[in-house]
């Protein structure tokens, strides 16, 4: 069964279970890698992840919606071009950078398909934007930091 | 800032000094100099530099000054070139910044003191890197008193270890000589100076500034030792506990090329912009038969960036012999960090601008060489923090151009093995040190500045952070004498 096809048999707790089940996916892989990093930059930065998600989560258990209210900042689209890193132990700041980046993008994507698969259901559909939306925003502030710091054309 | 009125010597009447001409830097024509590699700017002459120096209009509060990283005495330095004391003009710049003739060429004069100088905001602002890159020179070509004047003090016994001898170290050597330590440069590279010898070009920068700047510091005692690594060569630990150091300066510098992270850019061809300009500043590349170090020359050369480093990239290629050598920058000219005079300079020399472009994949032939680059077309939104428009992607306008050598200039970040052989040592998530304002690091002792804590910034902040470095550690090495007395 495709995740459409799966969704469309879920209630709204289950699909809040599933984007939750989703966030923990990203923390797992976050902390995995933060407790791999050789070094204490590395270390830092995938703690800083590991927060932006938990955060996350917990916005989407206690179904804190006015965090989401927003409408996303333009897709900065920095990253888009860019070769994917693979996940390994002595990843540079950069390429966890553009893998956490990467990673927001596709999440985001999944949460439109989401929308747009129940265009005929208002708040169905309303929700999952608000989800794609906020992954947008973590892209956005992902690339904003890879901008600032590896793109500063010095 | 409160500043004493300097003593005027200026003659001429205020009203006629606001009708003197901004005085032109005399400089090697654009066609000659963009096959040669000598300097580009040929300094004012002393008639125009007191010309010049007569333009300022003695402001009461010299906002110039506050303009200026290290606060140097503008108005004071302005006034002695009127009366002519070009060498007590040196002088008082050397009071606040060891490295003149070096920040007279190549500060962003138009984004600090002279952006600030009263007279900018209806005339042209007083020339002020100018005058000063002519004091600093004069003194040099002179005997700058420096040396004349310089009276060993008494032996404190104890020694100091520098490493790195960027701008940030030379400060620091240069003020700790004076105290009476024993002062010891490691470099590991073959010639000292960091980036103003093996990253700013002969063009804009000649060597013999720094090897006259190193002499200087050799014949007040300090030594230099090169091809040393420390990290690899002897660890910070070794040199403290094993050979004696009271204490230790990291000035380091970001000198960890980055790339960007796109398909083809390990093909042969590409360049890192630090590999690059090291073959040809310090490998001497561009001297080849005479010196053994080839270097490509290019039918088509690209430099992706638009800072300093790009500009003296592209430039580089040009005089290397490269038919086309154009700056790919993702942003518009108005964004491009680098300094106006390299921008105007380039445009003269032939560099072709492609702007609002960047580059998404590099194709190669057979053989793995580069042969072209494949470009998207960017657009501008947003401001950032910084207040530059952010470039975003245009969907669709994918393009492909024909290359041969393509430079990565896209920014430089801090090298990891310090970080890695000196655990004791805070390092931030991008690999800098953490320093206090005085340079104190989390190790005992040891204290850093420069780019390796504040990230790529310009030589001026680097001397000015080995400076402030060079008191607390002085004042570090008194403590150290009175506790063990
Ligand atoms: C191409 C280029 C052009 C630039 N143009 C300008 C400009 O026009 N104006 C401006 O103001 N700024 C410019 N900058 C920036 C400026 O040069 C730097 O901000 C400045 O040099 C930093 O000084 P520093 O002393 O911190 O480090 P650096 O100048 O980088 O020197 C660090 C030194 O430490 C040595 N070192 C590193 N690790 C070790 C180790 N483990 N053991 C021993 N030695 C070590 C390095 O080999 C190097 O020699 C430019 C930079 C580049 C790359």
């Amino acid at each position: 069964m495709n995740l459409k096809d799966q969704i469309s048999l879920m209630g709204m707790d289950d699909i809040m279970e599933m984007c939750i089940n989703q966030e923990q996916q990203a923390i797992d892989l976050y902390s995995l890698a933060r407790d791999q990093a050789r070094d204490e930059s590395s270390r830092q930065k995938f703690q800083e992840l590991v927060d932006m998600e938990t955060a996350h989560k917990v916005a989407l258990r206690n179904f804190e919606l006015e965090n989401f209210i927003e409408l996303p900042p333009a897709d900065l689209k920095v990253t888009d071009y860019l070769m994917e890193p693979v996940l390994k132990d002595n990843m540079t700041t950069q390429e966890i950078i553009i893998l956490a980046a990467k990673r927001e993008d596709k999440t985001a994507r999944m949460y439109q398909d989401l929308a747009d698969h129940f265009n005929f259901d208002k708040n169905l559909n309303t929700f999952f934007q608000m989800m794609a939306d906020e992954e947008l925003r973590h892209k956005h502030s992902l690339e904003t930091e890879y901008e600032n710091e590896f793109l500063q054309e010095g | 800032m409160k500043h004493e009125r300097p003593q005027s010597f200026n003659t001429v009447p205020m009203k006629e000094r606001l009708t003197i001409p901004r005085q032109a830097m005399p400089e090697q024509d654009a066609t000659v100099r963009s096959t040669n590699f000598l300097e580009v700017n040929l300094g004012l002459t002393p008639e125009q530099a007191v010309i010049e120096a007569q333009r300022c209009i003695e402001c009461k509060n010299p906002t110039c000054m506050e303009g200026c990283p290290v606060s140097i005495k503008i108005p004071d330095f302005i006034q002695l070139i009127c009366n002519q004391d070009f060498i007590g003009a040196a002088q008082k710049i050397k009071e606040d910044n060891s490295l003149p003739a070096i920040c007279g060429r190549v500060c962003p004069q138009e984004t600090q003191c002279e952006e600030v100088c009263v007279m900018g905001r209806r005339f042209e602002p007083v020339a002020i890197g100018r005058l000063e890159r002519f004091v600093a020179d004069y003194a040099m070509q002179h005997g700058n008193g420096s040396l004349e004047s310089f009276e060993k003090p008494a032996s404190t016994g104890q020694k100091v270890a520098i490493v790195g001898s960027g701008p940030a170290g030379l400060a620091v050597a240069s003020d700790l000589i004076k105290e009476g330590h024993e002062v010891t440069v490691f470099e590991a590279l073959h010639e000292f100076g960091g980036v103003l010898v093996y990253g700013i070009p002969e063009f804009r920068l000649p060597k013999e500034i720094l090897r006259q700047e190193v002499a200087t510091l050799e014949a007040k005692g300090v030594k230099f030792v090169k091809n040393f690594i420390v990290g690899r060569t002897m660890t910070i630990q070794e040199l403290m506990a094993e050979e004696g150091f009271d204490a230790v300066f990291l000035g380091l510098g970001a000198g960890l090329p980055r790339f960007m992270n796109i398909p083809g850019e390990n093909l042969n061809g590409v360049y890192s912009a630090n590999e690059f300009l090291t073959r040809s500043n310090l490998m001497r590349g561009y001297d080849f038969p005479e010196w053994d170090t080839p270097l490509y020359r290019a039918k088509h050369a690209i430099i992706v960036g638009g800072g300093n480093t790009a500009m003296d990239a592209v430039r580089t290629a040009k005089r290397l012999g490269a038919d086309e050598a154009t700056i790919v920058y993702r942003r518009s000219e108005e964004e491009m960090p680098a300094r106006n005079e390299e921008i105007h300079h380039a445009k003269e020399e032939g560099v072709k601008f492609m702007n609002l472009v960047n580059p998404i994949e590099f194709i190669s032939n057979e053989q793995g060489s580069v042969v072209a680059a494949k470009c998207l077309r960017m657009e501008l939104g947003e401001p950032d923090d910084s207040g530059r428009r952010r470039p975003i992607p245009m969907e669709g306008s994918e393009f492909i151009m024909d290359v041969d050598m393509v430079v990565i200039a896209v920014g430089n970040g801090s090298n990891p093995l310090i970080a890695q052989t000196t655990p004791e040592i805070q390092t931030n998530k991008w690999g800098n040190i953490v320093a206090d304002e005085d340079g104190r690091t989390s190790m005992e002792g040891v204290f850093a500045g420069g780019d390796i804590v504040s990230g790529g910034a310009t030589v001026i902040l680097a001397m000015g952070a080995g400076r402030k470095s060079a008191i607390a550690m002085n004042e570090y090495l008194k403590t150290k004498v009175r506790n063990s007395a």
